[in-house]
């Protein structure tokens, strides 16, 4: 019985872990691969100034993660995007996206 | 000095066309956008909303996004460049005044929060 339930929590953990696919993000390893990367264009913070570049401060991480994995795929076309989206990492994508998530816009969302 | 005029002439005719190229849509009018979200609001208005198919993700947040991206985002979703099935169908209904209103709505909402 005992081990039964031991079974069912690594079980579990085991199933956890490769659900997420990715470690924990880390916010300051995606700041700096933001700096690198994103920041050009998309501004910093993410809060974009150009019309062209959408603006990523304080957008749900997971839908900017889903929009990387979709440039990387080639699900979502476009040109900048998936060359810049192709060499990241699964962490790497994880990261940015909390990094983003986690910057004020500059004005308030409202959903 | 008749070529220099004539090439003026060309020169803004060709950044007249390359502005209208970039516009293409009709000017949004903000007011009309807010009349129009009746199918925007069930995912996009609920602070956290998931869409479940065909992955789960959190639906992003729209206010104070570039009216321009927003407006692309629905003309690409319209053409099926983009690729989401509710997207693409609600796209699809919508005019080229639309989406210009609906795009000018969503960039301008927020903006009465700023400085909170």
């Amino acid at each position: 019985m005992m081990r039964a339930s031991l079974l069912s929590v690594a079980l579990a953990v085991a199933l956890a872990c490769s659900a997420t696919g990715a470690a924990a993000a880390d916010i300051e390893a995606g700041k700096a691969k933001a700096a690198e990367v994103c920041e050009t264009c998309h501004g910093a913070g993410g809060n974009s100034t150009s019309q062209d570049f959408p603006k990523l401060g304080g957008q749900y991480p997971d839908y900017l993660s889903k929009a990387l994995r979709d440039y990387q795929s080639g699900g979502r076309k476009n040109a900048i995007m998936a060359s810049f989206a192709k060499p990241l990492s699964k962490q790497d994508i994880e990261n940015l996206a909390a990094y983003y998530a986690a910057q004020p816009p500059a004005v308030a969302f409202k959903p | 000095m008749k070529r220099t005029m004539i090439a003026a002439v060309l020169l803004a005719a060709a950044v007249a066309a390359a502005d209208a190229t970039a516009q293409g849509a009709p000017a949004g009018d903000p007011a009309k956008g807010g009349e129009k979200t009746l199918l925007c609001s069930g995912c996009h208005g609920i602070d956290g909303w998931r869409t479940a198919y065909p992955e789960v993700y959190k639906v992003p947040r729209l206010g104070n996004q570039h009216e321009a991206y927003l407006l692309k985002a629905l003309q690409e979703y319209k053409s099926g460049e983009r690729s989401h099935p509710s997207m693409r169908a609600i796209a699809a209904s919508l005019s080229d005044q639309d989406m210009a209103d609906l795009a000018a709505y969503y960039a301008q909402r927020g903006m009465k929060t700023a400085g909170k």
